[in-house]
């Protein structure tokens, strides 16, 4: 026996095209780590975080990493055998905008330290999330959900 | 730039290590020795199970709580007595704060008295969920006189 509270619009998404997206994001998070704090390392986080608008605001299926994987990955592996909710990966898609605007922001500023630090952060997510399958939904989430709503009395 | 290229390996090296770490604590199951106190089925919303009840929080940005949710639900339906609740955490902060739910799908094993025998952090597999299970073993109904 199951009741369930939580139910509202949803989108099912392949969860195998997030993670190439992820991939991607990785890929280019280690080019703009390697290119370092200058002009052409900032100017790949402000790229990445134009690739993770779209995921951020409407969802991972409105990417142009999921593009990519509809495109040209899907036709050749088939359906997926399970499918997913967009929420979870668009709850991380959000981290990694905040990660990325916030890298680009301290590259702008000519303040090394903050863009690797948040530089880092968004590439170990996004490999994370890639490789492992890691949900950072599902770790950080409730934790955000507690320290924003009061404690009541 | 050789500077670089090690920092890199080196988080990628780091952030695997976790991972590996991380993975084999999913689903891990910890006994509850020293239990806050009996939760009616009105506090949770739901009717409690005869034997047990799984009490499973969720949240809408957790990946692996719809699948935990069928897995629980499967391994409820097998036993007799033993239901599966779902919370959405957002909604019953209570709930999240008196049992300290810092992650989802965090799950509560109560026993036949609504007391919090065990806990499962992460997703489980269906091993995990019977393990938690023996936690509450079917209340006896022989007495002896």
């Amino acid at each position: 026996m199951t009741s369930t509270s939580a139910s509202a619009k949803d989108i099912q998404i392949d969860p195998r095209g997030y993670r190439i997206g992820a991939g991607i994001t990785t890929v280019l998070a280690i080019v703009g780590l390697l290119l370092g704090a200058g002009t052409a390392g900032t100017i790949t986080f402000a790229v990445l975080a134009a690739m993770f608008t779209p995921g951020a605001t409407v969802g991972p299926q409105a990417t142009l990493q999921s593009f990519l994987f509809k495109r040209f990955i899907r036709p050749r592996i088939g359906a997926p055998r399970e499918t997913e909710s967009f929420r979870p990966p668009r709850f991380a898609q959000l981290i990694g905008l905040i990660c990325a605007l916030l890298a680009t922001a301290f590259g702008l500023a000519g303040a090394s330290v903050g863009f690797y630090i948040f530089a880092a952060f968004l590439l170990g997510a996004s490999f994370l999330n890639s490789v492992f399958g890691f949900c950072l939904g599902c770790e950080i989430y409730l934790l955000l959900v507690r320290m924003r709503a009061p404690r009541a009395a | 730039m050789v500077e670089r290229v090690s920092a890199v390996l080196a988080l990628l090296a780091a952030a695997s290590a976790f991972a590996v770490w991380w993975q084999r604590r999913e689903g891990r199951v910890t006994r509850v020795v020293d239990p806050p106190g009996a939760v009616s089925s009105a506090h949770l919303g739901s009717p409690r199970g005869f034997r047990a009840t799984f009490v499973q929080f969720s949240t809408s940005t957790c990946a692996k709580c719809p699948p935990t949710a069928v897995l629980l639900s499967r391994v409820a339906a097998a036993e007799k007595g033993v239901a599966h609740v779902e919370i959405d955490a957002e909604a019953r902060l209570d709930l999240v704060r008196e049992f300290d739910i810092l992650r989802t799908p965090t799950t509560l094993i109560l026993n036949h008295e609504g007391v919090v025998v065990a806990r499962i952090s992460g997703a489980p597999s269906e091993a995990h969920a019977r393990e938690a299970l023996e936690a509450a073993p079917t209340p006896s109904t022989d007495y002896s006189i």
